[in-house]
């Protein structure tokens, strides 16, 4: 028995098969079949541990449609670890194409998939997908995502994909447009009077070097938020670097069976946030909590300087903030929540902007059904789990929901728009940039 | 996880196989209906770690109609099927054997809105226990049942094993929380069980189906009864250097007329598991930690509070602690909560145990299992759902030790074995599944385990509905017939109390009364004539449930009773249940009997659980002003928020429009002190005047009886037709009620002194006509009358007992 086995077959002991993970685990919730649940997976890996044959195709079918959240993870009163499921996912990606009988037609064909990691080629998606939106909006209105939904199979396809597109508001001018119709909306009357009660920030002498890290798919799609981002955090006291020849964290590369090319990101991100002298660590914040994660998985070294952008901000310097009368829903991204315990630092935030109550949704912890590349390649579970979510948040009243990951951005804005019209998705950083009034600045 | 390795599937798949397999795929399509082996394998486990073997196909129905096609087409083909929620029974009871179809439950999500008016909600068996507490606490109100599997069990796996969980020692288990269910017979037909509620005459094929494990019917839905949200919690943990003063402080606690929600321990085994998990720095050198609660008013919990706090510390407790807010409460609750995932770590199996006793044995048991423990030299790790003598011994061992499986397996046949000689049963809440198949016998008799056969067979003649689970053999060796009781006997330590069928509700209450207890069935006079005035047999509340209103009663006899002793119309004597209200071995005939009017069985005798009594009751009278119309809704509201306590508030509306109002509670000022100037303020003068008439004793609210305050038809009437609210009902019938009548709260009704006919959303039941008890009235609509027809026939098979006429249609000559 390989020494791998071993360990493994060591940690899955720890499983008690109580089943207290099924309600967790978005795959089991979207179909209602335990084999798409952890338990389920874990019943299936002992077999494939315990035996020397190959394992069926129904097993490694049952493993790769796991999205990897970790909610099972988090929920497990015994402990047990996530390294099981990874292990079944990773079984399941080397034998990708001989499986491939057991699994829906993805969204996207696998190579322009393979292509997502890039900047240049999301920022001409992103910049397609936003003139198609336009188009759409102009000629069918409001409401075209759901008129699409309802069309043509390949029609509501192709209107789904546009819709799950992440997208925020390139504008600043824009995104203050958006968030003050929410408060007109929302009949509170009390923003304009009290932005001009908010006070300025008083000026930093003493500015903590911090670098930058973009992520493809914020710098590709995403480009406004993290441009206020940066704003926000310069705000807060910081001195913003932008390491050149930085690239994709290399998520993407090992979520699609590429560890060679997860590899070689790696390899290049360390040289680029290398630091020059020993003047002791300068901090390296990360925009998407998929990000954080990957970046975290560098080596304990480069893991300690890497720290999520909206934990830096609870616990920075806080901007004199203007009230923001609106109810928010947050949605905690998974890797945020299940991967690096991020849970109170976005609600400290939402908690300091004054007028702003927050919300809850019942199934918080559950995934969106993004997960990256997951959701191109389950499309039709994935889509499920969009209004599922939507619906879930919706539920709480909310006026915004607000996240912090571009993949959950894109995926619960299709699923608001077909559930919620009128409630929109934004990053938890553009609020916070707009409660920090920084578009007066 | 230790499973066992994959036996594949031995059945194979034959011609019969694969035309069944093809018709289910046609109804459920391909994402409804798996046949491959991960399928196999999974759905092959539950929570239990014990495996028969591979089922044939595994289908999933979105809707009730596709599960009746499902359960027809196995029918036809005779393959049996198991029906599944979520897998997380710890009895094997959802496994599968070799080739049977594996029906789950999980895509029928249906939940309706909360019926305020009635405390209920409609809930498909898909729908997961925690998420209609969450649904339905903006509403005010929670589902009490609260197994620790909660937030992943199915409420279908509820009612299918009675769930219980820790906060049932104040509100009970699944069974005392069912309106009517439907469910789908072994042929694929579906039936309701009856108008569902409380105080229903007739055969409770709710409480037969309920904990039936799935060998009787499928459930595919539940109108569930939800209890309303506490104002208040006060949660104390107790630390205990030696064992049996926290089995004796417990007892003692109980005794003193505290009823908290929940009294849960766990043992030094189980808190240095915790502690070796999760260090949240309990101390471990102390033999017991408990944790106790107490909901209600935040005065009276407070009270409560002090009162539990100063007698654990004189029953021996190091320390008390106390929580007083909601994140102080759930780090109390942690050393509790964890301790079900902690003992995954503590050994790679363990069996999980849940043997129950009555409450004074409890000191008993727990010292005996530490003999047991040593004699065989296991690691035991106990949580205790002490309240309500709820054991679960969790005894570790490392599988791959045949010497040590053995032993660990023999010391759990003794532990089930000490409970049984203290008068328990080995399950209280995971049911007998085929894990305690073999143990099953040894707490029935011959003649209750007959009955259990003939039942099946008649549910289920072929055989397919979760075969060779729950029910024992005929080859078994049974148990002797606990002896029927010859008198009334109090057993004080487990507040209980046993009575042959002539004993009178008078003479429990006057014993139970002087103990600071009661039956909460009401306070009865003398009278002979049916009214508050009447006091009625045993046999007569285990018959008809209730001859006429009752003075302050709370709930009807199935909710307090525990077993009972009857003979059937050949004269066979039996016996069902045990002398706890954790009890899920076996079907409970005892509760399904209970109230099915004479008809199916002559009752004998009965033990019922005793509760704390009330301290004090108010009478009032509220006299509405010149030209006031009708009773305002927000009083109805008022009286609605205060059921489910020691005993529910009774109105009693005059002929002259007055209404004279009855509430029983403790004599101190949060409680009754403010109830006059409560309503005072709700109704208020001009419009209605509050005047308190008298104010007694409890004990002693016989007394009103002969005060003169009450009206003379409320004493004793010779007719009374019991009108119950059914879904959508408001508070009082939209056409006018004639003269005066009675508003019961638990169970919900109107009594009216005589003959009144349905209107539109009650229903009606004549209880009484002509100074008699009326015939069993003909069963609700969707209620099978063929299978009432058919247990009429195995509980008296002669028509020695009466035969309504309807019943005598169906019934079979043979």
């Amino acid at each position: 028995m390989s020494e791998t086995r071993t360990r493994l077959v060591e940690l899955l002991r720890n499983c008690v098969q109580c089943g207290l993970c099924l309600p967790h685990c978005a795959t089991y919730l979207a179909s209602g079949n335990e084999v798409l649940s952890p338990r389920g997976r874990l019943i299936l890996l002992n077999e494939v541990l315990a035996g020397s044959e190959q394992a069926p195709e129904s097993y490694l079918a049952a493993f790769d449609q796991c999205i990897g959240c970790r909610a099972c993870e988090s929920v497990c009163p015994s402990g047990v670890s996530y390294d099981l499921l990874a292990h079944g996912q990773h079984l399941a990606a080397r034998r990708r194409d001989t499986a491939a009988g057991q699994r829906p037609v993805p969204a996207v064909p696998e190579p322009v998939l393979r292509r997502l990691d890039s900047v240049d080629f999301l920022r001409l998606v992103g910049g397609a997908g936003a003139t198609a939106r336009s188009l759409c909006r102009t000629t069918l209105g409001d409401g075209w995502r759901r008129r699409l939904a309802g069309g043509p199979k390949p029609v509501a396809q192709l209107s789904r994909l546009l819709g799950s597109l992440p997208t925020s508001p390139q504008r600043d001018a824009d995104l203050v447009k958006l968030i003050d119709r929410l408060l007109a909306g929302a009949g509170t009357g009390t923003a304009p009077a009290a932005r001009a009660a908010a006070r300025a920030a008083e000026p930093i002498a003493d500015r903590r070097p911090l670098q930058f890290f973009a992520g493809c798919a914020n710098a590709g799609l995403l480009a406004g938020s993290s441009r206020r981002l940066v704003a926000v955090l310069t705000a807060a006291g910081f001195e913003v670097q932008f390491p050149a020849d930085q690239d994709c964290c290399g998520a993407l590369a090992a979520h699609t069976g590429r560890p060679g090319r997860a590899a070689d990101l790696q390899r290049r991100n360390r040289g680029a946030f290398a630091l020059a002298d020993t003047a002791g660590a300068v901090p390296i914040v990360v925009e998407a909590a998929g990000c954080t994660l990957e970046l975290q998985s560098y080596g304990r070294e480069f893991a300690e300087r890497v720290v999520d952008a909206v934990t830096l901000l609870a616990e920075a310097v806080r901007p004199a903030l203007r009230p923001v009368p609106l109810k928010v829903a947050l949605h905690d991204p998974c890797h945020a929540r299940h991967g690096l315990g991020v849970v109170t630092a976005p609600r400290q935030l939402l908690s300091a902007i004054p007028g702003l109550t927050w919300c809850e949704a019942t199934e918080q912890e559950v995934c969106c059904g993004s997960g990256g590349a997951w959701g191109l390649r389950y499309p039709e579970m994935s889509a499920d789990l969009a209004r599922r979510k939507a619906a879930d948040l919706a539920a709480t009243g909310a006026d915004l929901v607000v996240t912090a990951n571009p993949g959950c951005l894109g995926q619960i804005a299709d699923g608001l728009a077909l559930e919620a019209p009128g409630v929109p998705i934004l990053p938890l950083t553009d609020l916070w940039w707009y409660a920090a009034r920084l578009d007066k600045k | 996880m230790s499973g066992r390795p994959a036996t594949g599937n031995k059945s194979g798949i034959n011609g019969a196989a694969a035309a069944l397999v093809d018709g289910l795929r046609a109804v459920l399509g391909p994402s409804g209906l798996m046949t491959d082996p991960a399928a196999a394998l999974v759905y092959a486990h539950d929570a239990s770690h014990l495996e028969l073997g591979r089922p044939l196909a595994v289908a999933l129905p979105a809707t009730v109609a596709e599960l009746r096609r499902v359960m027809s087409l196995c029918a036809a083909m005779r393959v049996p099927v198991v029906t599944r929620g979520s897998g997380t029974g710890l009895s094997g009871g959802a496994v599968p054997a070799d080739g049977s179809v594996v029906l789950g439950t999980g895509r029928l999500q249906a939940l309706g809105t909360v019926d305020r008016r009635r405390g209920r909600i409609q809930a498909a068996a898909g729908v997961l226990n925690e998420r209609v507490s969450t649904v339905t606490r903006a509403a005010g109100f929670h589902f009490a049942p609260d197994p620790s599997s909660q937030s992943a069990a199915t409420i279908g796996g509820n009612i299918a094993t009675n769930a219980g969980g820790p906060h049932c020692l104040r509100h009970g288990v699944t069974l005392h929380h069912l309106g009517r269910l439907s469910w789908i017979d072994s042929q694929g037909v579906q039936h309701d069980t009856g108008h569902g509620t409380a105080g229903e005459r007739g055969l409770d094929l709710r409480s037969l189906l309920c904990g039936s494990e799935g060998t009787l019917g499928v459930i595919v839905g539940a109108e569930l009864e939800l209890v309303p949200n506490p104002r208040a919690l006060v949660t104390l943990l107790a630390f205990f250097p030696e064992l049996d003063d926290a089995t004796g402080a417990v007892v003692e606690l109980l005794g003193e007329g505290l009823l908290p929600v929940a009294v849960e321990m766990v043992d030094q085994g189980m808190l240095r598991a915790v502690e070796e998990a999760f260090a949240f720095g309990f101390p471990t050198d102390v033999a017991v930690a408990m944790i106790v609660e107490f909901a209600g008013s935040e005065d009276a919990v407070d009270e409560d509070g002090r009162r539990a706090g100063a007698l654990l510390d004189a029953a021996g407790a190091r320390e008390v602690r106390r929580a007083e807010d909601a994140a102080e409460r759930s780090a109390l609750w942690l050393c509790r909560k964890k301790a079900f995932g902690a003992v995954g770590r503590l050994a790679p199996s363990y069996v999980t145990m849940d043997v129950v006793v009555p409450l004074g044995h409890l000191p008993g048991l727990v010292r005996e299992i530490q003999v047991i423990k040593r004699r065989h030299g296991v690691e035991i790790a106990t949580a205790f759902h002490a309240g309500d003598g709820n054991l679960h011994p969790g005894i570790h061992y490392d599988d791959r030790d045949p010497d040590a499986s053995r032993r660990a397996h023999a010391a759990a046949d003794e532990i089930i074995g000490a409970a049984l000689a203290r008068g328990g049963s080995s399950t209280g809440e995971h049911g007998v599944g085929i894990e305690k198949l073999h143990a099953l016998p040894w707490q029935l008799d011959a003649v209750t385990a007959r009955l259990h056969r003939d039942i099946k067979r008649a549910c289920d003649p072929a055989d397919l509905l979760n075969p060779g689970k729950a029910v024992p053999g005929a080859e078994a060796r049974y148990a002797d017939l606990k002896p029927v009781p010859p008198e009334l006997t109090f057993q004080w330590d487990s507040l209980s109390v046993t009575a042959p069928a002539g004993c009178r509700l008078s003479a429990i209450q006057d014993a139970a009364m002087a103990h600071g207890l009661w039956l909460p069935l009401g306070v009865p006079g003398r009278g002979r004539e049916p009214g508050l005035a009447h006091d009625p047999t045993v046999a007569e509340l285990l018959d008809h449930l209730a001859v006429g209103p009752s003075l302050l009663g709370t709930g009807t006899p199935r909710d307090y009773l525990l077993e009972s002793w009857a003979e059937t119309g050949g004269g066979e004597v039996f016996h069902s249940g045990v002398p706890v209200f954790k009890n899920v071995a076996g079907y409970a005939l005892h509760h399904m009997l209970c109230g099915s009017g004479g008809v199916f069985v002559r009752h004998l005798a009965a033990t019922f659980q005793l509760r704390p009594r009330p301290e004090q009751v108010l009478l009032l009278r509220l006299s509405p002003g010149a030209g006031e119309p009708a009773v305002p809704d927000a009083f109805w509201q008022w009286l609605a928020a205060r059921r489910g306590r020691l005993a529910a508030p009774q109105v009693i509306a005059a002929a002259d429009g007055s209404l004279l109002l009855l509430v029983a509670g403790r004599d101190r000022p949060w409680d009754l002190g403010g109830v006059a100037g409560e309503l005072t303020e709700l109704l208020g003068p001009p419009a209605w005047r509050v005047k308190l008439l008298a104010a007694v004793p409890f004990a002693t609210a016989a007394t009103l009886l002969s005060s003169g305050e009450l009206p003379a038809w409320s004493l004793g009437a010779s007719d009374w037709t019991a009108l119950a609210p059914l879904a959508g009902a408001d508070f009082l019938p939209a056409a006018p009620l004639p003269t005066g009548f009675i508003r019961q709260g638990r169970p919900d009704r109107l009594w009216v002194p005589q003959q009144v006919p349905a209107a539109a959303g009650w229903q009606a039941d004549p209880v009484i006509s002509a100074g008699l008890v009326s015939g069993l009235p003909a069963p609700a609509p969707g209620v099978p009358r063929e299978l009432l027809g058919r247990l009429k026939q195995i509980f008296d098979p002669h028509r020695q007992l009466p035969t309504p006429s309807w019943l005598a249609e169906v019934v079979s000559d043979e």
